[in-house]
């Protein structure tokens, strides 16, 4: 039986989670359930280089700017985080270090990404030299618009969690 | 001539009706101990400790188990129950639950019944209404309301996390991974919500369909109902429910242990360990009438 897996996505508002979401998983199920309770459920199931497959349970949680108010309930027994921010909003890492460590307090010693969305909107260049002057330390940049490297986040996290037992 | 009860038979009747189930919940949970007992402190431990005696005086052993062998047992059960409360409160909550259900059960039923025969004169007469007014005729209507609940779907859910461990569906419709990730999710959302800890969120309402949620410690049973969900219905499920869960945990107490270990939490249910369960789930769900 293949693996099951629960996948965290966090960051500010607006960063683009449910886009990232949406452009990794493509057989996207309806809206018709959307449930008002601040977290919508996703699921993709990736198959490794290694001709394992696993499934991703996705957690989009909304609106959770401030990240000491997400409901612990939502982040029990997670497996995986994805941590995303907006490179063409400073305000969405400025305090990305303090976030991590928030999110490692609350969910520990699970693998985690930091990805740096929207990568479409900021020239490469002034985008590296942006986030260096911030001291950010990420894992990717994406554009959930063009797609770019959305797919190797998820297939990272899925290695990762793989591996993980 | 009138023969008065007095307090020591009041008590024998008073937990008769409790405790119906007294003595055989007993044996239950002895055997649930025993079982637990074995998987959970080492053999070798256990047989260090006992083949020294055994090969000294095996007779005199025997005879003084009660004895020599006992406190030891029992120290280490002790604290063996100590270190793992989660796993034996989840091994006995069914036996418990059973037990408190039956009592609870007894006492709506009685008045659940008084309710119906107030109320029988009044639905009868809302079904002759409507019949008189071009709906459905009389007979339709009544059996309609007489159509019982019928079982859908049931998922084991892992509790935390919200994977699912095994299922059983009369028709595969959505995808249940996903289904057990959002009941998970509103389950979730209720509990902490309302700060309700120790009050489970137990049924969901969702379109036409009735979603009943059994919590234990380290899982919980959704089951999908379609028709008429009533409290008879429920009782009936809960039953079937507690049996499952019974037999499920008997089988397969690695799996509950597994999942308290947070090293391996979410591991993949070993093949066998699955269909064995969906097998139970079948049996258990499959031809059952609520
Ligand atoms: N240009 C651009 N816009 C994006 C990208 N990702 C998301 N957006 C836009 O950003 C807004 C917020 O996205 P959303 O996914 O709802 O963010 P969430 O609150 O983190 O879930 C939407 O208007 C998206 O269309 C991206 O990679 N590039
Ligand atoms: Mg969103």
């Amino acid at each position: 039986m293949q693996k099951s897996k629960k996948v965290v996505i966090l960051g500010h508002f607006g960063v683009g989670k449910t886009s990232l979401i949406r452009r990794f998983v493509t057989d996207q199920f309806s809206d018709k359930y959307k449930v008002t309770i601040g977290v919508h459920i996703t699921k993709k199931v990736v198959t490794l280089p290694t001709d394992d497959t696993i499934s991703l349970i996705l957690w989009d949680l909304e609106g959770t700017d401030a990240l000491e108010e997400i409901r612990d309930a939502y982040l029990l027994g997670t497996h995986g985080i994805v941590f995303v921010f907006d490179v063409s909003r400073p305000s969405t890492f400025q305090h990305l270090n303090s976030d991590l460590k928030i999110v490692a307090k609350k969910v520990p010693e699970r693998p985690l990404l930091v990805v740096g969305n929207k990568k479409d909107l900021v020239p490469e260049e002034e985008l590296t030299q942006l986030l260096e002057n911030h001291q950010i330390s990420y894992n990717y940049l994406t554009s959930a618009k063009t797609g770019d490297t959305v797919e190797d986040v998820f297939m990272e996290l899925a290695t990762l969690l793989n591996s993980d037992a | 001539m009138e023969t008065k009860l007095d307090e020591k038979d009041k008590l024998e009747l008073l937990k008769d009706i409790l405790f119906p189930d007294d003595r055989e919940a007993v044996q239950d949970i002895s055997k649930r101990i025993q079982l637990l007992e074995h998987l959970v402190n080492d053999q070798k431990l256990l047989a260090a400790k006992v083949d020294p005696l055994v090969d000294d005086k095996l007779n005199t052993f025997t005879k003084n188990i009660p004895n020599t062998l006992g406190p030891t047992i029992t120290a280490t059960l002790k604290k063996e129950i100590k270190n793992h409360k989660d796993d034996v409160v989840d091994a006995l909550y069914p036996v418990l639950g059973k037990m408190v259900k039956k009592y609870v059960a007894q006492e709506i039923k009685i008045l659940s019944d008084k309710i119906d025969n107030q109320l029988g004169f009044i639905k009868r007469f809302k079904r002759k209404m409507r019949s008189w007014f071009g709906g459905p005729t009389e007979e339709q209507l009544l059996m309609r309301e007489l159509a019982s609940a019928t079982i859908e779907q049931v998922l084991l859910i892992e509790r935390d996390t919200g994977i699912l461990k095994a299922s059983y569906s009369v028709t595969n419709t959505i995808d249940e991974e996903m289904i057990s990730g959002m009941l998970t999710a509103i389950k979730g959302f209720v509990e902490d919500a309302f700060h309700q800890k120790n009050q489970k969120l137990e049924q969901i309402q969702y379109e036409l369909y009735n979603i009943h949620l059994q919590s234990f410690v380290t899982h919980y049973v959704a089951v999908v109902i379609s028709g008429n969900y009533h409290l008879k219905s429920k009782n009936k499920l809960q039953d079937i429910i507690f049996n499952f869960y019974y037999n499920f945990m008997a089988l397969n107490l690695d799996l509950v242990f597994k999942s308290k270990d947070p090293e391996k939490a979410g591991k993949e249910v070993r093949t066998i360990e699955k269909e064995l369960l969906e097998k139970e789930l079948a049996a258990s769900f499959g031809n059952a009438k609520i």
